[in-house]
């Protein structure tokens, strides 16, 4: 009895697995599936989780990945509207909304067929719009000019337009540009023009050396001849100050001008007689008067 | 005594084959129910696994993460799970903070040129398919590349929304790929408002204006990651070289002018300053030995005064004579002319000359 027992449990394992291969699919987080019936898809579950199934041959049971997909596409000219021949790559977020539309549109639900006709789509998309703005919406110093998110969200606007009406099953969850760029021969000329800019800053800063130098030396020059003019003012003042004080004490020498005056002669003469001098007397002056007898002679008169 | 049942039909008699066949029948099953029973221990057992240091794992059951924020990732060590097809282990390469590198807007240089810090030559222009550049605000081309680290915050979104290739595998390469894009963006988005010299020399500034962008589309677009950091390097086109370096010498040439003239004008001034001071003070010294020469004046004035007024002529004579005596001794030369036996004085000529003029140049040969 025992022996029938595990004989059942084992045949009802075995059963039981064969039941869910043949009856039931399973859904993981990332996917999405299609189920056909007779080749025909009849639904779709998005969920993650097990779910019933006829057995194949009846219906089919294909899993889509529902995961965003990152799509770049390829440089392409196109014209800006003040003609300027500007390449633009985006990169495009997209999922698959609607795996029912999704799935017939392109071979098996193949992803890459899908970004193969998305990318003639981008292409389109981004020429109708680049060609709306000028050259200055797509580079500008100032922030608020500059139409970046706008211009992105034209071109995700039409992309998915144009996918919705297609019915792609497609559903575009973000698009910005990846690069912006110009012509192999625009970048030359572009060199050339950044030469000559550069040679114009390189001399512009040369003479500004030149005259900032020269404008710090004359003032310097200014200032300084000014300190020395200050002084010289100032010092006046204070040689002014001793000729007063000197006028104050002048009174004293009036009581005997003829004094002073004697005084100021000896002085003058002392200070004329320092250096370099010759000195030539005669025998009236004292105290050579006394070779020619000068007080002998005037006593005995 | 029969021990038969009496309605239970006896055994029919087998013959050999078919006892050897029952026999070899019985042990088949025997063996089968062996190992059916070991494969379903092995089948329990197989839901060990284990995750390893670099690594988080995430179980699906029925298809369907088990756990929710940052439980749905299971850390290093040993995990159990029912086995496939109720619960299957995803394993995915996962650090602490992930890393994407933007080379999109750089010159073609290969990973090797890139480490050992070569610069490949440079043709007379830039092929967009194989260098790469931004455009600047003012019409300018440059170079820019880009390092960006940010965490996983979001990790069931970043796991199950993004892609990573075709093979519906799971991995953090298509969140990555998002993020490089959106870095890409903000590089040429932040190239694009800004002049080639604020790109180039304020380069703090830029790399801010880069990590604002990439914060803004990170959120925009939901990608469940947070930025930590972006480092950003731009340098002006190879083709170029030479003329910025010319500008950089014109600026290191003005400052250094700028530099002599500031030390000439210190100079000047410090000169002046002390010439001034010079000044003040000879006028002051002046003023005080004029004041203090009067006052001393006027003091000898009022002290000879009395002897002058009581014998004016002895006064004089005595002053005089001391007064010349001093001079005559410090005098180089001292002529005296007698008198002659006549009484008149003796004639003395003198040929006073100029000094002869110092010749300043040599006259030409005739």
């Amino acid at each position: 009895m025992k022996k029938n027992l595990l004989t059942i449990i084992v045949s009802a394992v075995l059963a039981l697995i064969f039941v869910l291969i043949l009856f039931v699919f399973q859904v993981r987080q990332s996917e999405v599936a299609v189920v056909t019936r007779f080749g025909k898809p009849v639904r779709t579950q998005t969920d993650p989780g097990a779910y019933f199934r006829l057995p194949p041959g009846i219906e089919s049971v294909y899993k889509l990945d529902q995961r965003i997909q990152n799509f770049e596409d390829a440089f392409t000219e196109t014209y800006t509207s003040d003609n300027n021949n500007l390449l633009v790559t985006v990169y495009v977020g997209w999922r698959i909304a609607d795996a029912q539309a999704f799935f017939p549109k392109f071979k098996g639900g193949s992803i890459i067929d899908a970004e193969r006709n998305l990318k003639d789509i981008v292409t389109q998309a981004k020429a109708a719009v680049v060609g709306k703005h000028p050259l200055a919406d797509f580079v500008n110093t100032s922030e608020k000019d500059l139409k970046f998110d706008v211009i992105e969200a034209n071109i995700k606007a039409i992309v998915q337009d144009q996918v919705t009406a297609n019915n792609s099953g497609i559903r575009i969850e973000y698009l910005g540009i990846k690069k912006l760029g110009l012509p192999e021969s625009v970048t030359q000329a572009v060199f050339e023009r950044m030469t000559a800019d550069r040679k114009k800053l390189a001399d512009d800063l040369d003479s500004q050396g030149i005259s900032e130098a020269l404008k710090i030396r004359s003032t310097a020059d200014r200032e300084a001849a000014q300190k020395i003019s200050t002084a010289e003012g100032e010092a006046r003042r204070i040689k002014g100050e001793g000729d007063a004080v000197a006028a104050s004490v002048y009174p004293v020498f009036q009581q005997n001008p003829e004094l002073a005056k004697f005084l100021l002669d000896l002085e003058s003469l002392e200070a004329s007689l320092k250096e370099r001098s010759i000195l030539i007397f005669d025998s009236r002056t004292a105290p050579f008067n006394l070779f020619t007898g000068g007080l002998t002679n005037r006593t005995n008169k | 005594m029969s021990n038969e049942h009496p309605h239970s039909p006896s055994p029919l008699p087998l013959d050999s084959g078919a006892q050897a066949l029952a026999a070899a029948l019985h042990s088949s099953f025997g063996i089968v129910k062996v190992v059916m029973v070991l494969l379903f221990g092995l089948f329990l057992v197989s839901g060990f696994f284990a995750v390893g240091p670099q690594q988080k794992a995430i179980i699906l059951r029925f298809g369907k993460p088990v756990g929710e924020g940052d439980k749905v990732l299971l850390g290093s060590g040993a995990h159990w799970a029912w086995p496939y097809p109720i619960d299957e282990v995803i394993k995915i390469p996962i650090t602490e903070v992930q890393e994407v590198r933007s080379r999109s807007h750089w010159f073609l240089q290969s990973a090797v040129q890139e480490a050992q810090g070569e610069i490949p030559q440079a043709g007379p222009s830039l092929n967009p398919e194989l260098d790469g550049y931004a455009l600047t605000a003012d019409g300018n081309i440059i170079h820019a590349k880009a390092t960006l680290r940010y965490r996983i915050e979001d990790p069931v979104h970043c796991v199950f929304d993004f892609s990573s290739d075709t093979n519906q595998t799971f991995g953090l390469a298509g969140i990555s790929n998002a993020v490089l894009s959106v870095l890409d963006n903000a590089l040429i988005y932040a190239a694009a408002r800004s002049r080639v010299d604020e790109v180039l020399l304020d380069k703090i500034a830029f790399q801010d204006a880069v990590k604002r962008r990439v914060v803004k589309l990170v959120l925009e677009q939901k990608l469940g990651v947070a930025v930590d950091l972006c480092l950003v390097e731009t340098r002006q086109p190879r083709q170029l070289d030479q003329a910025f370096k010319n500008v950089t010498d014109a600026g290191q040439k003005r400052r250094t002018a700028v530099v002599e003239a500031s030390s000439y004008r210190d100079k000047k001034l410090n000169g002046a300053e002390g010439e001034a001071v010079a000044r003040l003070n000879s006028a002051q010294t002046e003023r005080n030995d004029m004041v203090s020469k009067i006052r001393g004046d006027a003091d000898l004035f009022a002290k000879v005064l009395p002897s002058f007024r009581a014998n004016q002529e002895l006064f004089v004579q005595q002053r005089l004579v001391e007064t010349l005596g001093r001079v005559i001794a410090g005098v180089d030369y001292k002529m005296y002319l007698p008198t002659t036996p006549d009484g008149k004085p003796i004639e003395l000529r003198l040929n006073l000359n100029r000094e002869p003029l110092k010749a300043t140049a040599t006259e030409p040969k005739r």
